[in-house]
């Protein structure tokens, strides 16, 4: 198991008396998994604490039953893209990804192959005999994207790397991390950009003031909060007033509130499976429903409900 | 394994010979090197002058190199013109002295073409003779080594060490480039290794070259044969020590300014201590003389730097004389003292963390 898992246990890590993370236990499955904090969350520690740039004051990592204190074996199939915008100086593109190659011991012509292939991926083909510092903030994205992947790594690790990346890069970028997921490969990536999280995370890491406060899939942990918080659902019908006297028999029902101009029912409910059960056994009885959309299920949501409106849209 | 570690030294090698090399942060590390090499070229360039300007005057004005040393005090300056002929350079000076009486004082200057003679006459009386002697080859090597031990060394090369070493570390810390080494498949000690190799065939090729280059300059002064001489005499094994102490100095500071540069957030507070504590080395007493690099550096030296006579009297009371250690004592003292600082530093380079917010 934990062959196949990046394992945190317990790990609390202190900078003097300034609190990083505290106390995190995770277990992280293959997939796409995002950490969501604000600013100072604590993701960027959490992220160098599974690549051992930074060590736990407390506790234990491990990322694929190796200890990240071991950087020999860690990076041997680990790629970690940081926010640290700076780079060595007078390298170009193909340099870069190239010289840092060569530092694992590959022989020279696979460390080329392997540049070549990265810098396809990330779409730096014509700026590769550039010098990274003339690059733009997307590009050396890019580059530092490139980096982390050009030893085709079983876990990639990416801190904001959407951050600066025009919508083409975007899309493009978000594919290649969803095509590493399905191969089976774990790809962590931090974000403060819900929406973003919500289209391709597997399952996300709320982060809250160093601590985590939810994890798992996003629906799960939605779950979770129903009987705190019950779950939205906006219902498109042509007998809104009808649906909603219906569905307010139901004891799970907490409100239905019909919306404005006939646009449909907005229900909370605070058992949705047994909500879906009660929709379709009206929609059999007659009623006729053009759509049931979940209106807080997803990470804005979650995030809202679990941390609080003003944090969540930092 | 080994060889994967050397593939991987090499690497980093191959990433930082650039920046040591070429960056403009390592201008003044040249600077440093190079200096005491225009020193030198200026001084054989003026002696050479002189000793041309020497000869020809002679060539004008031939004195036999006897009559010269016939020279006495005492003698007029009818006596005097009467054995060397008129001088090729004369001043004088007439004033009147404490009881008004008129007085004449003069300089004359004579060559033979090598040695020249300053003479100088009061009322008619030489009073003053200095001969003034071209140097020779002993004693510009008593120069040169003056100026290696007391510049080159405790200052060129140390200072070159700092400018090289310490930013192997820290200065990637401050670029907040460090990081992309830290994520590679490299053991933390093979880093050090490699950081430190990088840096020590920066600072050895650039110290030894300006060694070697110092030292041509100072025989460039001189003919072919006195060269050839000395050359055959002694001057290959000085010459040989000199490029082997500056790569010594390099490898020893080298390990040192790196350590510091792993350890300390500010390394100028421990530079200074090492810096004072090489400084203060002939004032230790003799047990603690042999724990610094400079000790067992100048040990290796084929020429011991005599202190000045222009040092105060109090000063040669308060320098401790001690043995200087054998050569391979001193080699071997060296290398502990290195590879113990190393092991050290690649202690610490495992627990080494990436946090670039409290650079």
């Amino acid at each position: 198991m934990n062959e196949d898992r990046i394992i945190l246990e317990n790990v609390s890590r202190f900078y003097g008396e300034i609190l990083g993370v505290n106390k995190v236990t995770l277990s992280i499955p293959p997939g796409i998994t995002s950490l969501v904090g604000p600013n100072g969350s604590g993701k960027t520690t959490l992220m160098n604490l599974i690549t051992g740039l930074v060590r736990p004051s407390r506790g234990r990592i491990s990322v694929l039953g190796v200890d990240p204190s071991q950087p020999e074996r860690l990076f041997r199939f680990v790629g970690y893209s940081t926010q640290f915008d700076a780079f060595p100086k007078g390298l170009t593109g193909s340099e870069f990804i190239y010289s840092f190659l060569r530092l694992s011991g590959r022989p020279a012509p696979e460390c080329r192959k392997l540049t070549a292939r990265a810098i396809e991926q990330v779409g730096l083909v014509e700026a590769a005999d550039r010098k990274v510092a003339a690059y733009s903030k997307g590009m050396r994205q890019r580059i530092r994207l490139a980096q982390a992947i050009a030893h085709d790594p079983r876990v990639l690790i990416l801190d904001e790397p959407l951050n600066g990346l025009d919508p083409l890069v975007r899309s493009e970028t978000i594919t290649l991390f969803k095509r590493y997921a399905a191969e089976g490969r774990h790809v962590v990536v931090s974000s403060h950009v819900l929406h973003e999280v919500d289209m391709i995370s597997d399952q996300v890491v709320l982060m809250s003031g160093g601590y985590v406060v939810a994890e798992g899939r996003i629906r799960g942990v939605r779950s979770e909060l129903q009987e705190e918080r019950p779950m939205q659902f906006l219902i498109r019908c042509r007998q809104p007033n009808l649906l909603a006297s219906r569905v307010f028999e139901h004891d799970h029902v907490v409100e239905a509130r019909l919306l404005p101009e006939g646009a449909g029912v907005l229900v909370k409910t605070r058992d949705a499976d047994a909500f879906c059960r009660v929709l379709n056994h009206l929609a059999l009885a007659g009623i006729d429903i053009e759509g049931v959309v979940p209106a807080d299920d997803n990470v804005h949501s979650v995030y809202e409900y679990l941390i609080g409106g003003e944090e969540a849209t930092k | 394994m080994i060889r994967l570690w050397c593939t991987q030294v090499l690497a980093i090698i191959h990433l930082e010979m650039k920046k040591t090399f070429f960056s403009r942060r390592g201008l003044w590390v040249y600077l440093l090197a190079f200096a005491p090499l225009l020193l030198f070229i200026s001084h054989s360039i003026g002696a050479g002058h002189h000793r041309d300007q020497l000869e020809r005057i002679a060539r004008d004005h031939p004195i036999a190199s006897e009559d010269l040393s016939a020279i006495q005090r005492g003698m007029t300056c009818g006596e005097v013109t009467q054995r060397l002929g008129e001088p090729y350079s004369q001043r004088r000076w007439h004033f009147r002295g404490e009881h008004n009486e008129r007085r004449e004082q003069s300089h004359c200057r004579y060559t033979d073409g090598k040695t020249e003679l300053h003479l100088f006459f009061d009322n008619d009386n030489l009073t003053g003779i200095d001969r003034s002697e071209p140097n020779t080859l002993p004693q510009i090597a008593q120069i040169f080594a003056g100026v290696f031990q007391s510049y080159y060394l405790r200052l060129a090369v140390f200072f070159g060490c700092v400018g090289v070493f310490v930013n192997l570390f820290r200065g990637e810390m401050l670029d907040k480039s460090l990081h992309f080494y830290l994520l590679t498949p490299t053991r933390r000690e093979v880093l050090l290794a490699g950081k430190y190799a990088a840096g020590l065939l920066a600072t050895v090729v650039i110290f030894t070259s300006s060694t070697a280059l110092q030292w041509l300059a100072l025989l460039w002064q001189f003919d072919h044969t006195t060269v050839a001489d000395f050359l055959a005499s002694t001057g290959w094994g000085q010459f040989s020590s000199y490029l082997a102490v500056t790569a010594l100095a390099c490898v020893g500071y080298g390990s040192v300014f790196l350590a510091i540069g792993l350890l300390f957030r500010n390394p100028i507070i421990p530079i200074a201590v090492v810096l004072l504590w090489e400084g203060v080395n002939p004032f230790l007493p003799a047990v603690l003389k042999k724990i610094s690099m400079i000790y067992y550096l100048q040990s290796l030296c084929p020429v011991a730097a005599a202190p000045g006579q222009d040092v105060p009297g109090f000063v040669h009371l308060l320098i401790s004389p001690v043995q200087p250690a054998a050569k391979s004592m001193a080699v071997l003292g060296i290398v502990i003292l290195t590879c113990v600082v190393l092991v050290a530093a690649a202690r610490l380079s495992r627990r080494m963390e990436i946090n670039y917010s409290t650079e």
